[in-house]
């Protein structure tokens, strides 16, 4: 206890000289939290998404510049059903334009077949959704959340009530056969902007059958070249390594890498990939920062033991032993590491604040990272200390009282 | 004759028993030799002294005597070439500089020409330093440094740094510091040597009182008129003791 009273005492008789041998690991903790923060924040909101889309398909892509060929709606199909690992495929189109209800809303047509509903996480809350027929058909009907219904028809009860699509020109009237469930807040913030009061924009999403667009809106004619794949569970790989030899062998492109798979867990493992390496230079940056942080501490402990050595003497003279000056002067370097850690603490979560106003995430600070800076910013402190505080329990007592 | 003494631990034994009784310090035959070989300094050659408890000692020497180096023997602050010194009937000239720092800290109180007060530290906390490494409780090592500073009459300056007071009270206070946890030896090394005429004749009444009181003094100095103030005089010169008198005068 008095080791840290004479310790902050003695760091506070040189304020400035304190702060400036903190700022290396002022700077060093500082980015640690905030990437750690960032990192995590990230990992968090993707990772939330990914889980929600988890069950989706896989996307199987035929690279528009390596090839000119396509597949039909009706070549997806076979192919979904002869890849023993999935229920099914399903092409994936997607148009945008004005959905007109009670109010033009803009939003957009999703189209596939009825194996689509296997990428669903979302439950049927009424009607149903579009079965073989009318995915191959071209029948203007759509599925859409209740929370879109709200939005376009002023309520949740909207099965069989139609509204009119607008894509490239042409208009069309869909029917609603079937609703997915919203949950409760999110029919009541639809309700709310209905009103006009303050709510939340929903950007509305329409499942409706492929043929729909690809010859309904006669949009892009039936060339397909992305379509999903819908995975047993646990069969991702599997499902999707079949599925891309099928693509190959029917459009004869085997061996050049022209079909690629794009699955979810895949952009995870890139992105995460990618994160690692930010955090890795980061982390590097951090230690380089860290290390010269303490070196700067050791060179201002051995000044500090040099201007003070006649304080040791006396000390020593009153009955210091060896290892009261060696705590003393570990306190002292340990405590401006700790500090420092601190105020970099500081720092670091100020810097998180602003970056997470130019991003989508909000930054996530947890309690480990804390324990983490008191933990690493007091080692460097007692590592670095223990030269200079070896130097000072060592001295001769005689000549140290004869230093002026 | 050192070594005489080991081969017969039983003479020993009784020896060491004798002097716990009435010497407090028995310096036998010590020599401190610097540079050994070719250039050597006798600092001490073959000195022997004996101090018993309560006695007030002057030790007068010019520079370069090897006064310096006595008191640093005396204080436990080095350890001799060769020879014994037993302090309270422990032979200390072969501890370690941990055992060193506790023997200095049980028992001996300095008081140095330069003060050596800590300039960061209040009076109050500079008198406590002994005792925090002595491990005495933070409630009973308040009241010991206000009491050893009400002794040198200092109570109203408690809480002031050394660059706040002069020269004179800076010196009192390293007496509280010295008395602070009443070590059975005060050891002066020239305590007046910084001060001006009227503090020192202050310092040297405040040292006289707290010999009347019962403690031991070792006083080293170069100035025949404070040596004069001391019951017994040695003077030591080329690291030999040329003689210890008795001084009727001192009172």
């Amino acid at each position: 206890m008095e080791y840290i009273k004479s310790a902050f005492a003695s760091i506070m008789e040189n304020k400035a000289r304190s702060f400036l041998t903190m700022l290396g690991i002022i700077i060093g903790i500082g980015s640690v939290i905030t990437i750690l923060a960032v990192g995590n924040g990230l990992k968090h909101t993707v990772g939330g998404e990914l889980n929600e889309i988890q069950s989706g398909g896989i996307t199987i892509l035929i690279d528009a510049k390596k090839t000119d060929k396509y597949l039909t709606g009706s070549e997806v199909r076979a192919i979904g059903e002869e890849v023993p690992e999935a229920y099914g495929a399903s092409p994936s189109v997607t148009a945008y334009g004005d959905l007109i209800g009670r109010s033009t809303e803009s939003g957009s047509l999703k189209g596939g077949n009825e194996y689509t509903l296997y990428g669903k996480k979302k439950e049927l809350a009424d009607g149903r959704y579009y079965n073989e027929t009318e995915a191959e058909s071209g029948a203007a009907v759509g599925v859409m959340s209740q929370q879109a219904a709200v939005i376009l028809f002023g309520t949740t009860d909207a099965v069989g009530k139609s509204f009119d699509a607008t894509v490239g020109g042409q208009t069309r009237s869909i029917t609603v056969i079937g609703l997915f469930r919203s949950e409760e807040k999110e029919i009541e913030q639809a309700y709310l902007a209905l009103r006009g009061k303050e709510g939340v924009y929903a950007y509305i999403e329409v499942d409706v059958p492929y043929t729909l667009l690809t010859e309904g809106f006669n949009l892009s004619g039936a060339n397909i070249q992305s379509y999903q794949i819908f995975p047993y569970p646990d069969q991702q790989d599997a499902a999707a390594l079949t599925a891309r030899r099928l693509t190959e062998n029917r459009l004869g492109l085997r061996g050049e890498n022209a079909v690629t798979i794009q699955s979810f867990a895949s952009m995870l493992d890139t992105f995460s990939r990618i994160l690692n390496v930010v955090t890795l230079v980061v982390a590097f940056i951090a230690a380089i920062s860290l290390l010269v942080g303490g070196i700067g501490v050791m060179n201002i402990m051995t000044v500090s033991v040099t201007e003070r050595t006649r304080e040791i003497g006396i000390r020593k003279a009153l009955g210091a032993r060896t290892g009261s000056i060696l705590v003393q002067f570990l306190a002292e370097s340990s405590m401006i590491t700790l500090i420092g850690g601190f105020l970099g603490m500081l720092g670091g979560y100020g810097l998180t604040f602003i970056v997470s106003k130019f991003m989508s995430f909000p930054p996530r600070i947890l309690l480990s990272d804390v324990a983490l800076v008191v933990v690493i910013s007091t080692s460097i402190g007692l590592f670095f200390g223990i030269y200079p505080a070896y130097r000072a329990a060592k001295m001769n007592p005689i000549e140290a009282l004869r230093y002026e | 004759m050192q070594m005489m003494c080991r081969r017969q631990p039983d003479g020993q034994l009784r020896r060491e028993e004798k002097q716990e009784m009435a010497r407090l310090v028995d310096v036998i035959d010590v020599s401190k030799i610097y540079n050994p070989g070719e250039n050597e300094v006798r600092a001490l050659d073959h000195v022997s002294l004996s101090i018993d408890a309560g006695e007030f000692v002057a030790i007068i020497g010019q520079s370069g005597s090897g006064k310096s180096t006595l008191m640093n023997m005396l204080g436990c602050l080095d350890v001799p070439t060769s020879g014994t010194y037993m302090l309270h009937g422990m032979d200390v000239s072969h501890m370690s500089d941990n055992e060193q720092s506790d023997v200095r800290n049980r028992e001996i109180g300095f008081i140095f020409q330069g003060f050596n007060l800590i300039q960061s530290l209040t009076a109050q906390e500079n008198v406590e330093l002994p005792l925090i490494y002595r491990g005495v409780p933070r409630k009973q090592r308040e009241q010991l440094s206000v009491k050893a500073l009400q002794q040198v009459g200092l109570a109203n300056r408690m809480d002031h740094r050394p660059t706040e007071m002069s020269g004179g009270q800076q010196q009192r206070v390293a007496i509280a510091r010295a008395i602070a946890q009443a070590p059975p030896i005060l050891l002066a090394d020239e305590p007046t040597g910084n001060l001006d005429s009227a503090s020192s004749r202050e310092i040297i009444e405040i040292i006289k009182r707290l010999h009347k009181e019962g403690r031991t003094v070792i006083l080293i100095t170069h100035d025949p008129g404070i040596a004069e103030q001391a019951p017994r005089i040695v003077t030591i010169s080329d690291g030999r003791i040329r003689s210890d008198i008795k001084n009727p005068k001192a009172g």
